[in-house]
């Protein structure tokens, strides 16, 4: 049920986008988002004021996974511009984002302040406030008078954690459907229409495949497997943190994948797909369908790479028996609790995740930004005409966070083993779901 | 050995000091100097092996706010006490205002519990204090420090705050649904269990709890039964394989020392590299070797090698059998030169053909050094991670999950460092049993010198 409502929430603030298309005023606050409820006890504020920019000029260290694009340089660049007392370096750490958790970990659980600020994947911010790693920032939000109300709604929930903030939304991210406009003409709206189209467009205009997604036994499959249960009703984990997963909707859903994966119009060994092979397959013309990250509509677009550039477009993912749902995905940024420059690091984020560093990020590197007003920017529409594109906002508005836990890396685990051996044929859906059952919930039980 | 002749060569010339000329006999003082270098193996190989069958006593896991670190005794997390309590102690009383009826009584005996739990603590004057000025800098957004992050308590009290903790989750819970309550008894109860609950930090000390665990879980039997699977499979094709290149570049023939050298390539090729190498040739849409077997009819179709159980344990096993017979032939073919070659000649005059020649002297001569090599590979096998990580991640549906890819992930992605310690001490037990048993059944006489 709270995943439920929480998708309303990120439909609502995704619908809001629509309505800001159209009024161009100021953002309402969306109904039911409990910003004002949640900021902390006055007791949080700072006592000193007078500490707000630092006096002496001060080095802190920003972390992110590799970025291809300029962007992250050119934040840096503009940030330290317009503040000579704060002098920003940038650390790139890997591009894998299990290797970079690893890393964070590693460097947070012995206490260590190399970085200030750092990017973190949507799924963390749990599991690092509860391991003490991440400074909360309600008194910051507080003091500089910072409305979240601007933000997306979905992003602002995957960081409240204990009722408290632990970073601020950087960039959103979502399952979407690509389909070639060039064989279809319209995208299918359930995953069994799907399916029939996929079979019988499958060889057309040299496709060899219908359909083609990720399947592969890591954390792309549980991004995907949640988008099958959600999209039939079920879910892993309710608002509570109580294990949820044991319905037939659940079971409906992991059928539907088992189905799709053993059908004869996917590659057959797309189950060791993860995000590049499934891109390069489709970019160079050979499936009809692709659930992609909207990094997809840039890349397939640059002609040089892609052969089915201006080819393709964008919709929402398919619906099952109760809606359409995508995976949320996307990063924020925290500052770490043993930073020796606290009030610096939030400077920092507060500009590089406000409107001025998301535009930079949204311009330089194509990531769609969750500070709201932005998707209003003629300059940021401008150059991501995909912004303004119903299939992409509809897509994202159907967003669904995976469970919001600070045991997720142990859930996702389980549902990696679990339904790779559904897919492999080695069990049924419904043997899956009731051993992921078990297996979460000893885990829940044993975390407490 | 060296250093015993040493000393002897010394003996007659050495006069040791007064006071050691009686506490020393001649063996002691060998031990006395060759002291040194043990006490250095010792630490070397024996440390890491100690730490880690240490760390496997614990239930210990980075990521978890009360279990981060070795503690053998009770403590109180005060840095989460302090920057959480206040703000429990104001919506509790808020709450409490607010109700009406049972609910009101119910969380006014919660108010009284929470009061009474600081109180205690706070009758403490050291801990008084040290709350003051965890609060103090939390104020001023400062980082509070390790010297006074953590305060000692007592057991008892430690027991009574989980106690007190745990009847409040109760009661809260009993009226989590009153209207209009609903957000704030949800949020006293999950601050409940962060400030006080959370912050309380009991010994982690678990014994062989973790063995425990482990001798019942069936993803550790099934990743065993992978790493014998490949071990066993890998290491005896490397045998025969490695003997027959061996055999044919131990012969004399045109360009001999450039096969000798060609050969070793897999072997000197990175095995991170090699595995992204045969991951592409093992492809279903693109991978050449996937699709001459497929085209051979080994297999159903291209697709069949990594998306299958048995076609992926395969092709873990055909790439490290490509890799690493060459090794093999490389330790097997030093053997093969030390075999004197006139022992050939007395047989061929005795008549004896190529066969007996390979039974009655090759085999019997080479078996130190074959023993040598199989107790390296099997080893080096056991404990195979780097190849399965690349190629295959341990999937499909972890089939190809062994026991050090399995501690890696118990380490490394979920952070439990006890469990992960006691893999890795698993590991280590297995790797000793199987050493012990390579010397007793196949070659006492061999390291008996």
């Amino acid at each position: 049920m709270a995943l439920l409502k929480r998708c309303v929430a990120v439909g609502l603030s995704a619908a809001m986008l629509v309505s800001l298309a159209g009024c161009g005023g100021q953002a309402q606050q969306p109904t039911g988002a409990p910003t004002a409820k949640e900021t902390p006890a006055a007791t949080e504020v700072p006592a000193a004021q007078d500490d707000t920019k630092p006096a002496e000029k001060v080095t802190i260290v920003f972390a992110r996974g590799m970025d291809s694009t300029k962007a992250s340089n050119n934040i840096v660049e503009a940030f330290n511009a317009s503040n000579p007392n704060i002098q920003v370096k940038f650390q790139e750490m890997p591009s894998d984002s299990g290797q970079q958790h690893d890393q964070y970990v590693t460097a947070f659980s012995a206490g260590g302040s190399e970085y200030d600020v750092f990017d973190a994947d949507v799924i963390w911010p749990a599991e690092f406030a509860q391991a003490g790693y991440a400074l909360a920032l309600d008194s910051y939000i507080q003091r500089d008078g910072i409305n979240m109300a601007d933000y997306m709604e979905g992003q602002v929930s995957a960081l409240k954690f204990k009722g408290k903030m632990w970073g601020m939304p950087k960039f959103t991210d979502g399952g979407l459907l690509f389909y070639r406009t060039d064989i279809v003409d319209k995208a299918p709206g359930t995953w069994d229409e799907l399916m029939e189209m996929a079979k019988a467009n499958k060889g057309k205009e040299g496709t060899e495949f219908g359909f083609v997604f990720q399947a592969k036994q890591y954390e792309g499959l549980v991004c995907n497997a949640m988008e099958y249960i959600a999209a039939y009703g079920g879910q892993v984990v309710d608002g509570d943190g109580n294990v949820t997963i044991d319905s037939p909707e659940t079971i409906k859903g992991v059928q539907k994948y088992i189905d799709i994966v053993k059908s004869d119009f996917v590659p057959n060994n797309v189950t060791t797909f993860t995000e590049p092979e499934s891109h390069t397959a489709f970019m160079e013309g050979k499936s009809v369908f692709i659930r992609n990250w909207p990094y997809q509509w840039n890349l397939g677009n640059d002609p040089e790479n892609s052969k089915i550039a201006g080819k393709f477009a964008i919709a929402p993912l398919p619906k099952g028996d109760a809606r359409s749902a995508a995976t949320l995905g996307g990063w924020v940024s925290m500052i770490n609790k043993n930073s020796k420059n606290p009030d610096a690091a939030w400077e920092l984020l507060k500009f590089m995740n406000g409107a001025e560093g998301q535009k930079i990020s949204a311009m330089d590197g194509g990531l769609s930004p969750t500070y709201l007003p932005l998707y209003n920017d003629a300059d940021v529409i401008a150059k991501n005409p995909h912004f303004g594109d119903k299939g992409f906002v509809d897509g994202l508005k159907a967003a669904v966070p995976r469970p919001v836990s600070p045991i997720y890396p142990k859930l996702s685990e389980v549902m990696q083993i679990e339904i790779s051996k559904a897919l492999a044929g080695e069990q049924t859906a419904e043997q899956a779901v009731k051993n992921m059952d078990a297996q979460m919930k000893a885990a829940v039980a044993d975390a407490q | 050995m060296q250093v015993k002749k040493d000393v002897k060569v010394q003996k007659n010339t050495y006069k040791p000091p007064k006071g050691l000329k009686k506490g020393l006999s001649e063996s002691q003082l060998a031990y006395a100097l060759i002291a040194p270098a043990l006490i250095m193996i010792l630490v070397m190989a024996l440390f890491p092996v100690v730490r880690s069958f240490w760390l496997s006593l614990f239930d210990l896991r980075l990521n978890h706010p009360t279990k981060s670190k070795v503690y053998l005794s009770h403590r109180l997390n005060m840095e989460r006490y302090a920057g959480d309590y206040p703000y429990l102690e104001q919506i509790i009383k808020e709450a409490a205002d607010e109700a009406q009826g049972d609910v009101k009584i119910e969380l006014v005996s919660v108010r009284d519990k929470i009061l009474h739990i600081n109180t205690t603590l706070m009758s403490d004057q050291g801990i008084k204090k040290q709350y003051d000025q965890v609060s103090d800098l939390q104020m001023r957004m400062k980082p509070v420090g390790e010297t006074l992050q953590y305060v000692s308590i007592d057991g008892d009290t430690a027991k009574s705050m989980i106690q007190i903790a745990k009847e409040v989750d109760e009661q809260l819970h009993k009226i989590k649904d009153t209207p209009g309550l609903k957000q704030i008894v949800k949020e006293i109860r999950d601050i409940t269990k962060d400030a006080v609950a959370g912050a309380i930090i009991v010994p982690n000390f678990v014994g062989l709890g973790n063995y425990a665990h482990y001798l019942k879980d069936a993803r550790l039997a099934a990743a065993l039964g992978n790493t014998f699977l490949f071990t066993i499979c890998s290491v005896s094709f490397e045998l025969v394989l490695g003997l027959l290149v061996a055999l044919s570049i131990n012969r004399s023939f045109k360009g001999r020392g450039l096969v000798r050298a060609a050969i070793l390539v897999p072997w000197a090729i990175p095995t991170v590299v090699s595995s992204l190498m045969w991951q592409f040739m093992y492809d279903g849409q693109t991978g050449i070797v996937a699709h001459i077997f497929a085209w051979l009819r080994l297999i159903p179709d291209s697709g069949y090698l990594l998306t299958t159980r048995t076609g992926a344990m395969f092709s873990v096993i055909l790439a490290d059998v490509w890799k690493t017979t060459p090794y093999m032939a490389l330790l097997l073919l030093a053997g093969l030169q030390t075999i004197d070659a006139s022992l050939y000649e007395a047989a061929n005059v005795d008549g004896g053909t190529k066969w007996q020649q390979f039974w009655s002297i090759t085999l019997p001569l080479l078996k130190s050094t074959m023993l040598v090599a199989l107790l390296f590979r099997t080893l080096d096998a056991f404990r195979i991670f780097d190849l399965i990580f690349v190629l295959t991640g341990g999937g499909p549906a972890n089939s190809t999950e062994t026991v050090s890819v399995y501690a890696y992930k118990m380490m490394f992605n979920q952070m439990d460092f006890g469990k992960g310690s006691t893999l890795s001490f698993i590991v280590f037990i297995c790797i000793a049993l199987i050493s012990i048993g390579y010397i007793k059944i196949l070659g006492a006489d061999v390291l008996k010198d």
